[in-house]
């Protein structure tokens, strides 16, 4: 890690610039899909604009930024993994592997939020378990999102043509069509989709809240993080990861 | 396109797959040549179609003019018409054999033409109908041998067309003076059959009597039927227009239509509804009807938000319509309720916005296919929020433990 050591305290970059930009731009990203994604479900207002309908394209606008947005989760999305395992700076991955070490850490981070302890037997300068896991379940329930959304979307180029050629379609058939018979159709499908977002909100309201009582309890600043790409880290004598 | 799906293996025949001159060519002469055979065989009915039209008052003009609409129906181009004419000529030389099991008889009613019959439906009446209960003179016993005779007579050579699901669970539907039951009767049909033509959406995929609870087991016939083609013309009712095509479609190639996924003739499911709706510029701009019979309403706004599920529907009738391009139910100021999609009427046919509908359907609580998105979703956010904060007053009351000792002194930043 690179960090500057003071006594039991350290500084610890825990997110590159970079990481924070794809972490903003994911979020709004996300939101976006969210209020575009609810009005394409059910518009929930009307377009009182004086215009006729050949020219304001209210759902249009909504369904575009819909996509553009899943575009960008999609894209981040495999950046994401990409990152998960040949990172330069951080393999998050290594944190995913069942060992027993991880295990502990693992039920350590949660022991700490139900019994409203920080007790950390465990080096809080690194990613942890948890929070890995946590994230790996944040980017699985975002690549659910694509493979429904895809094959909702795959409908409207339903004669295998598209602008930028038929591979595309193709491609989307070949990748999402599993899911049309995994939940009974289209309805069923669209049904998942929508559900989805919902575990994503919820998904959300828990990091959110994490982060702030991690940071409020641990007294490390865990919150900067996503600002400032920093924290610091207390570490017991002994518990240091050298 | 569809990559994969129950589609492909259903046995079904390549069809009209011509894309360049050349191709199209060939299949202009390999048709021509279909047609001579066919002209040179006995017609199994004495019908000759100049005289059937003329007596219903149609003239020769009208009747061009269905076979230009029913060539571009086809995928075929301009050249074809006057085979197309041919082969409706024909269409007496193919016996069908049509049976009824679990339905309301719709698929019937619809080419019975109450009243001013269509082209497409007169041409029913040119179809060699070998056996059909419902239409047919003969009953009980006598109907029985006319089947039987039409067994014999056309073995492997005849089109089956069943409408109405089947009953899979014991003790229901049964045919017949000698009370075959339908599952058995359909086996027994089938066997010697060519193909076998599902109309309407019951013998397609079970429709209205396989929803919920399906108290008889209803199945469609590609449940029942294996290794024979099978082509799907779902909706409720069938368009008869799709009927007479995919038999036109026939006469005139000697294969079926190409299918999609569902088994649907392409040439008439290809089409979402929604990308064809006469309304759809309302749906982009944002403009629904809120209400029957409100302001959007008479403007002809979108139907989207009053349950339209245009948008998941794969038909063709917001382009050919019903009762001789007259009208359709998007016409008419209803949306479409999906008619010709698999679980229809446990999934699409409610008149309510789009999320939320409140039928009852199994493995969701009862709480509605579409509703209970919103229901679970809410419960689950309150949940979440009621969960953070109980924990929140917790960490504030109680958290005072630690094991790291006394707190260490504040953090002291270095830059
Ligand atoms: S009425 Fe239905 S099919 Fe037509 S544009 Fe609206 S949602 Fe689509
Ligand atoms: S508009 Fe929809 S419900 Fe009506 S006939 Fe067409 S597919 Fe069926």
């Amino acid at each position: 890690m690179n960090g500057e050591a003071s006594g039991t305290i350290v500084r610890v970059t825990r997110m590159p610039k970079s990481w924070r930009i794809f972490h903003w731009v994911n979020f709004l990203a996300v939101f976006a899909a969210v209020v575009t994604g609810i009005y394409i479900a059910r518009p929930y207002y009307q377009a009182m604009i004086a215009e006729p309908a050949v020219r304001k394209f209210v759902m249009g606008w909504n369904r575009a930024i819909h996509l553009y947005a899943a575009i960008t989760i999609d894209v981040l999305c495999v950046v994401s993994f990409y990152l998960y395992f040949l990172s330069r700076f951080e393999r998050p991955v290594r944190k995913l592997l069942p060992t027993r070490e991880h295990g502990r850490e693992f039920f350590e981070v949660l022991a700490n939020f139900f019994t409203f302890n920080r007790r950390k037997r465990f080096d809080s300068a690194e990613l942890d378990t948890f929070n890995a896991a946590w994230f790996t379940l944040l980017h699985l329930l975002l690549l659910f999102q694509l493979f429904t959304g895809l094959q909702l979307y795959v409908y409207s180029l339903e004669s295998g043509l598209s602008s930028v050629g038929g591979w595309w379609p193709w491609l989307m058939h070949v990748a999402t069509d599993w899911t049309y018979w995994a939940f009974g159709g289209r309805m069923g499908v669209r049904w998942v989709h929508h559900f989805t977002m919902y575990l994503l909100l919820a998904w959300i309201a828990f990091h959110v809240y994490y982060e702030i009582w991690r940071t409020v309890y641990w007294r490390e600043g865990d919150i900067a993080i996503a600002f400032g790409g920093e924290k610091i880290a207390r570490r017991l004598p002994g518990t240091a990861a050298e | 396109m569809r990559v994969f799906g129950r589609g492909e293996g259903g046995g079904s025949a390549d069809g009209i797959g011509a894309r360049s001159e050349s191709e199209y060519e060939a299949l202009r002469r390999r048709c021509e040549e279909r047609l001579r055979e066919l002209e040179a065989t006995e017609p199994l009915k004495q019908v000759h179609l100049p005289s059937l039209l003329r007596s219903e008052g149609m003239s020769r003009r009208t009747f061009l003019k269905w076979a230009s609409a029913t060539t571009a129906l086809l995928f075929l181009p301009a050249s074809f018409e006057k085979l197309v004419a041919r082969a409706a000529a024909v269409m007496n030389r193919v016996p069908v054999i049509w049976v009824e099991y679990q339905d309301c008889a719709g698929n019937s009613e619809a080419i019975l033409r109450a009243d001013g019959p269509t082209i497409d439906e007169l041409l029913l009446d040119v179809i060699s109908l070998e056996y059909h209960e419902t239409l047919m003179a003969p009953s009980g016993f006598q109907a029985e041998a006319q089947l039987e005779d039409a067994l014999q007579a056309f073995r492997g050579k005849y089109i089956l067309i069943v409408e109405g699901s089947i009953p899979t669970e014991g003790g229901f539907g049964f045919n017949g003076p000698r009370g075959e039951s339908f599952l058995e009767n359909l086996k027994r049909l089938s066997r010697d059959a060519l193909a076998v033509i599902a109309v309407g959406s019951c013998a397609s995929y079970g429709g209205i009597p396989a929803a919920y609870p399906n108290p008889t087991k209803a199945m469609g016939v590609w449940d029942i039927v294996k290794g024979k083609p099978i082509v799907n013309i779902p909706a409720c009712p069938m368009n008869p227009a799709n009927l007479i095509g995919v038999v036109l479609h026939y006469v005139l190639t000697g294969t079926l239509p190409e299918l999609d996924y569902l088994l649907r003739p392409k040439f008439a499911f290809g089409y979402r509804i929604h990308d064809n709706c006469e309304r759809r510029a309302h749906f982009d701009a944002g403009e629904y009807v809120e209400q029957w019979g409100d302001e959007g309403a008479r403007n002809n706004f979108c139907l989207y938000k009053m349950g339209c599920k245009g948008p998941m529907t794969f038909n063709n009738c917001s382009i050919i319509r019903y009762n001789d391009g007259t009208n359709w139910p998007i016409g008419v100021g209803r949306g479409c309720i999906g008619c010709s999609e698999p679980g229809f009427w446990d999934k699409y046919a409610y008149e309510r916005p789009m999320a939320g509908a409140n039928i009852p359907v199994p493995g969701l609580w009862n709480m509605g296919i579409e509703r209970s998105v919103d229901l679970l979703g809410v419960g689950l956010l309150t949940a979440a929020g009621a969960g953070i904060a109980i924990h929140a007053f917790l960490s504030a009351k109680y958290g005072k433990k630690s094991d790291e000792g006394a707190p260490g002194a504040p953090p002291k930043e270095k830059s």
